[in-house]
């Protein structure tokens, strides 16, 4: 098990843990590993041969999202946040892998044990990269676009933060004990904001994330009539964060879609946050990669549907359903505010 | 907070949407996946288009404000009924003495004279406050006609306002500018109020022969200070899609099966099946359309800015 302990997730961490934690799995070519749709219970760890990942389509049939070799991490949604698989996984050769259960991370992360946030980190970098790597993707399917609005700080208005009693019931914080809530606050800015302005533009570097407490933000690729909405975000979720995370450039634009009241966590302040061991860093780490996750799903769904427009397609007619928004924005635009 | 399906596409067995699946729609008027804290109680209606009927345009209506998991007269109807087309809709109101339930409450809303039904999922808060600036942009006699005490019948009337002529047959186009119209007429009557939390109006709205519906909020995520149902208004309202041929039970699951071009295309506020992997989510701030012509299915989905 030795050189499987040495994939970038477990990198660094106490073997003799990692050994009471890890089941090793052995697949045939063609043997599924598991499927859409089931309860999710762990991630995997490819140690050797290879996996392909499909994902169902609503007409019958499957498209191949990946394929992913050793050292690879495959079904790390399940680790944080259970649920359902969103993707059946199949060895397309004689497979090695080794099974980390959620309910003995669970049980790391309740003793608030460095290795769990160790690991909660390395998932939240894998997380991050997979979701670059989905809106890349994405983005190629565009044709040419509009170029992104400036952001214009001028339209940002200070004002006041709502009482604990809205903020706890809001995704974001719930995962904030009642001590650390107010030190997080404390740390942040909250800004209202008109609607349609743009906070961050596709390719510029990211100086704030923001977490929506009223209103909608939303994550575009391109602009204008061919553009395609990744993400909205809702009270209680967080956008602008990619970047800060990974070190790259925005993937996305940034944009509000309602009126909004933020709260504005500098890149400074978000990365002392992230990288800290304190109890309000674990909390932050927490919220953080819960929040990536449902960026992530919600990236699914554009992709989904541009599959299943694609599949249409192959039938010999075209359906107008595919990732992006067109032809009726003209109409809707003539009589928008 | 209610449960829609709108089907538009070859004949399908009513009882495989209404009673077949894990999920179906009688299913989620007691018990909804993706809403917290509520269920669809307050009653049952539908419109069913059968083009093999007598007045083809003219649909099987049923309304009833008991539980339809109880009510034999509907079975007995969905083993028998195959439309191609359908709106169904299952009623959710707050639990309070202050609701009325009453089969002219019901949806979906169809004048007998007009040839468009419609069907809501959502609330416009402060309905009274706005109701009357409503009426000037209504028909007087549509207005004399509403007999219900829901928000959903005034978009009903108005919708039909916005159309050439409310009693004909408009077609998609027609249907999806009068649905847009609609709803900038509520907004502009909100802002005139000022109303603004969030308020909810996905909206199906068809003639039998094509289909239109919105996924969409006015002022989505900002909540009056004493909402009580915070955590089911929270969520921007769900509405999903499944495109194919024909809806059928394959190898213990449900699916929209068929290869090629789709021919059926089912819209639900949630899915009719548990596993949810076989159908689409609509984008928030989404219009869909569908129409029919010679068993020739044309969909789009397009961004609504409203």
């Amino acid at each position: 098990m030795r050189s499987e302990l040495e994939a970038p997730l477990f990198a660094g961490l106490p073997d003799e843990e990692l050994r009471q934690l890890l089941r090793p799995v052995d697949l045939q070519a063609g043997e599924v590993l598991f499927r859409q749709g089931e309860e999710a219970d762990g991630l995997y760890v490819v140690a050797g041969g290879s996996v392909g990942v499909y994902s169902r389509l609503p007409g019958g049939g499957e498209v191949q999202l990946a394929v992913l070799g050793a050292a690879q991490v495959v079904g790390e949604l399940a680790l944080v946040d259970g649920g359902m698989r969103t993707a059946t996984v199949r060895a397309l050769e004689p497979t090695a892998a080794l099974f980390f259960g959620r309910a003995d991370f669970l049980a790391l992360a309740s003793r608030l044990d460095p290795t769990a946030f160790a690991l909660k980190r390395r998932l939240a970098a894998i997380v991050c990269d997979r979701l670059r790597g989905r809106l890349e993707a994405l983005s190629g399917s565009l044709d040419e676009h509009d170029a992104a609005p400036e952001v214009s700080t001028e339209a940002l208005v200070p004002a006041p933060v709502p009482n604990e009693g809205y903020l706890v019931r809001l995704q974001f914080f719930r995962a904030f004990p009642p001590l650390q809530l107010p030190r997080l606050l404390a740390a942040c800015r909250t800004l209202e904001i008109p609607a349609y302005r743009a906070l961050l533009r596709a390719g510029a570097r990211s100086d704030m994330a923001y977490v929506t407490l009223n209103g909608a933000v939303e994550e575009v690729l391109g602009w204008g009539r061919r553009r395609i909405r990744v993400r909205l975000a809702g009270p209680g979720h967080a956008v602008g964060y990619v970047g800060l995370l990974d070190g790259g450039p925005s993937p996305v634009t940034v944009a509000t879609r309602e009126r909004a009241l933020l709260l504005a966590i500098p890149a400074a302040t978000f990365a002392e946050l992230f990288d800290g061991a304190t109890a309000l860093s674990y909390a932050f780490v927490e919220a953080v990669q819960r929040d990536l996750i449902t960026a992530f799903r919600q990236a699914e769904r554009p992709q989904a549907r541009l599959a299943a427009a694609q599949q249409a397609r192959r039938g010999g007619r075209s359906s107008g359903t595919s990732a992006s928004v067109t032809s009726r924005n003209e109409r809707a635009n003539s009589r928008k505010r | 907070m209610c449960r829609v399906v709108g089907y538009l596409g070859r004949p399908i067995a009513l009882t495989s949407i209404l009673y077949a699946t894990d999920s179906s729609l009688v299913r989620q008027a007691y018990s909804p996946r993706m809403m917290a804290t509520f269920l669809n109680l307050a009653g049952f209606g539908m419109a069913a288009w059968d083009s093999s009927s007598v007045s083809p345009d003219e649909p099987f209506t049923y309304k009833v404000t008991t539980l339809p998991v109880f009510d034999r007269n509907l079975r007995s109807l969905a083993d028998k009924i195959a439309p191609s087309c359908l709106l169904a809709h299952v009623r959710g109101v707050t639990y309070s003495g202050d609701e009325v339930i009453s089969q002219q409450n019901l949806h979906p809303f169809r004048y007998h004279d007009t040839k468009v039904s419609l069907a809501h999922n959502g609330h416009l808060r402060e309905f009274p406050r706005m109701k009357y600036d409503l009426i000037a942009h209504v028909r007087p006699d549509l207005a004399r006609r509403v007999e219900g005490t829901t928000d959903s019948e005034w978009i009903y009337v108005l919708l039909l306002s916005q159309l050439q002529d409310p009693f004909g047959l408009p077609d998609v186009a027609e249907l999806a500018d009068a649905t847009i119209a609609t709803l900038a007429i509520v907004r502009d009557v909100r802002a005139s109020n000022r109303i603004d939390t969030s308020s909810p109006a996905n909206l199906f709205v068809s003639t039998g022969r094509c289909l239109v519906a919105t996924r969409f909020s006015y002022d989505y995520g900002w909540y009056p200070d004493d909402d009580h149902l915070l955590e089911t208004d929270l969520p921007y309202v769900s509405l999903w899609y499944t495109l194919g041929n024909d809806y059928v039970e394959r190898d213990g699951e449900w699916i929209m099966a068929g290869d090629g071009p789709p021919h059926s295309l089912m819209i639900a506020s949630e899915p009719l099946t548990t596993d949810t992997s076989r159908w689409l989510e609509a984008p928030e701030y989404s219009i869909l359309t569908a129409s029919l012509d010679d068993d020739l299915l044309t969909t789009e989905i397009a961004d609504l800015e409203i």
